[in-house]
């Protein structure tokens, strides 16, 4: 992997001196993967004061081309429909964050005013994706942001793994009822009976697992 | 219990040396500690949450639960608590309502500091209160029988799986009822799971499901009806539930008044314990089959003080049921591990627990080292006039957990029944 922080920079620079394209074509143009246009109409809400800190991000992330929405004082739930959010750390945060902790709905930068002590309790019960530290500069801000958002969606693609883990662990069992039946009922070989649970699946146009509780609640059907 | 007892003189010292707990300053010692006092210098309360339902359509059976809990906790603080220092629980109630339960996890993590958690019967508010204890890392006791096809690191579990309930209950109704099944349950995640594995069990021994029907949680009485007739219709040789709640009660009642006879067509069930006999009336649950590890009239000297004490406490008329024993000897459980390592600290405490081994009223249990899952007794039971299981099948020890099914037949064996 490429330094995803010194690539952004580096593109954003390229096109506000308004370049030619051809140094962008040779930057990987892939969308997933993490550049300054990752951050392009990024929907970000900004939940801090606007003091000269709360400014400097708000121009940064403006600089950035994120959609950026922004709100004081803290409202009773912060909203959850953005890609990404920065939130004031404020000992009541836990409470007003929409989601349990464990399943977030958006990337969560918390925003530490940076004076008196860190309170470690409050920050672990945040559960957030990254922290921003006043006073910030704008290189810190785009950090932040690169680095919430892509431990979000890297919790997101785990979390969907094990559910699909899961999945397929039952699926499993059901193949592998399917076929006994089948060795047992149409009395065929192991493999004759894999190749007719596939042939099946493909045919209809449906999972495996789908043909096999299918063969297994029809058998149980007829008794 | 007489095991706790025993660790604190012994081993428990050591992980207290090298684990000195996180700093809490010296408060003057307790006065009835037991004079192992070098490191328990506070009597500064160890917090843990509760959450049970005593109210809605689950609170039933949560309500033994909490009981379960709140007697082992008052039990061991009234001995002069772990390490000279009492547990003190905070106790919500959920409502029976899963959501419910995950708020108040985030609550009880977040806002009170607690970091244990005993709680939860029905599977959606375990799978509620899952990511929260995940996320932040705490540890939930889930003192209650369920599918099985789960492992988290940062849950406990004390109830059954279906390796220590399902296969050897097939086995009885099959040698004793007949191949025919019909399948009832309320609509939700552990009857369709459960059932899936039951048919599996009884499709492999040469059994056949003769029919399914589902009724909502928290259905009325009025829903079961309809679903008893259909039953009545289709003449099976038992009846398995995966009813909870107050529908248990409405099953069975609605059994009866359709004059069916247990003695041919028992429902069977590993969910109905002496708590819903109590509340369905004694004459309604008569000749009904549930498996579980527990039922109070195991006769063993350990349990018969278990349930005198729990009968002093709550009332002669309270009987005891397998999700309160597995609350009560999973607090137990909790306090003979933190008697060793002096800290509340999750990692330190699930990797203490373990492997353990414990005297619980059921008899000899031991939290499986690879699921930390419980391994568990099974028994099956009939329902006598008393409201009381009569043993039908008792293992000889107890049964190794095994969540995922890896290990067991697929079929039921051929080993002869131990009839009572």
């Amino acid at each position: 992997m490429h330094n995803p922080t010194f690539e952004t920079t580096t593109m954003t620079r390229v096109r506000e001196k308004g370049q030619r394209g051809e140094r962008q074509e040779k930057s990987p143009p892939s969308s997933s993967q993490t550049s300054a246009r990752t951050f392009w109409d990024m929907k970000v809400a900004v939940i801090v004061e606007r003091d000269d800190d709360g400014e400097r991000l708000i121009r940064e992330l403006q600089r950035m081309r994120c959609g950026v929405h922004h709100e004081w004082p803290m409202p009773q739930q912060v909203p959850a429909q953005f890609d990404a959010i920065f939130c004031a750390l404020t000992d009541d945060l836990p409470q007003r964050l929409p989601w349990l902790p464990g399943e977030p709905a958006a990337a969560l930068i918390v925003v530490d005013h940076g004076k008196g002590a860190l309170d470690l309790t409050l920050l672990h019960n945040c559960a957030p994706h990254a922290v921003l530290t006043y006073p910030s500069t704008g290189r810190a801000a785009q950090a932040s942001l690169a680095v919430a958002r892509s431990h979000f969606l890297y919790e997101r693609r785990l979390r969907s793994r094990i559910d699909k883990l899961d999945d397929s662990l039952r699926t499993t069992r059901s193949v592998e009822r399917a076929k006994s039946l089948l060795i047992r009922v149409k009395k065929v070989s192991e493999e004759e009976a894999y190749n007719y649970l596939r042939r099946q699946a493909m045919e209809r146009r449906v999972t495996i697992g789908a043909v096999a509780n299918a063969i297994i609640d029809s058998y149980d059907l007829l008794g | 219990m007489p095991a706790r007892r025993k660790m604190a003189a012994g081993r428990g010292r050591g992980k207290n040396d090298q684990r000195q707990q996180e700093a809490v300053g010296p408060r003057g010692n307790e006065e009835r500690e037991r004079g192992l006092t070098r490191s328990s210098n506070t009597s500064e309360p160890w917090r843990v949450g509760v959450l049970f339902s005593r109210t809605g359509f689950m609170a039933v059976i949560e309500e033994t639960q909490l009981r379960g809990t709140l007697t082992a906790i008052d039990e061991i603080n009234n001995s002069g608590g772990v390490n000279g220092r009492p547990i003190e629980p905070t106790v919500y109630d959920p409502g029976s309502e899963a959501r419910a339960f995950g708020r108040l996890a985030k609550r009880l993590m977040v806002e009170d500091g607690v970091s244990t958690i005993f709680g939860c019967y029905t599977s959606s508010s375990r799978k509620a209160v899952l990511p929260v204890v995940e996320r932040l890392n705490g540890l939930l006791w889930y003192p209650t029988l369920y599918e099985g096809f789960e492992f988290s690191p940062n849950v406990i579990y004390t109830g059954a799986t279906p390796n220590q309930n399902s296969v050897e209950l097939c086995r009885v109704l099959m040698k004793l009822y007949g191949p025919r099944v019909f399948f009832v349950g309320s609509d939700y995640i552990y009857p369709r799971e459960s059932n899936r594995i039951m048919r599996e069990l009884i499709r492999n021994s040469g059994g056949s499901v003769v029919g399914e029907s589902y009724v909502r949680l928290g259905a009325t009485r009025s829903e079961f009806l309809p679903v008893m007739r259909e039953v009545k219709k289709a003449q099976p040789d038992v009846i398995f539930s995966t009813v909870v709640g107050d529908g248990t009660v409405f099953l069975y009642q609605a059994y009866a008044d359709l004059g069916l006879d247990p003695k041919v067509m028992p429902i069977a069930s590993l969910t109905t314990t002496e708590a819903e006999i109590r509340a369905m009336g004694f004459d309604v649950g008569e000749g009904h089959i549930t498996a579980a590890p527990y039922f109070q009239g195991i006769g063993n000297e350990r349990n018969s003080s278990f349930v005198r004490r729990y009968k002093k406490r709550y009332g002669e008329d309270e009987p005891t049921n397998m999700c309160l024993e597995a609350s009560y000897f999973q607090v137990n459980v909790f306090a003979k591990t933190l008697e060793e390592t002096n800290s509340m600290d999750t990692e330190i405490l699930r990797a203490s627990v373990m492997g353990s081994e414990f005297e619980a009223p059921q008899g000899n249990v031991a939290i499986n080292p690879i699921w930390g899952h419980a391994d568990l007794w099974t028994r099956v039971g009939r329902a006598n006039s008393l409201g009381q299981f009569d043993l039908v099948y008792e293992s000889p020890s107890c049964v190794a957990a095994d969540p995922y099914l890896i290990g067991y037949s697929r079929s039921i064996g051929q080993r002869s029944l131990a009839l009572a």
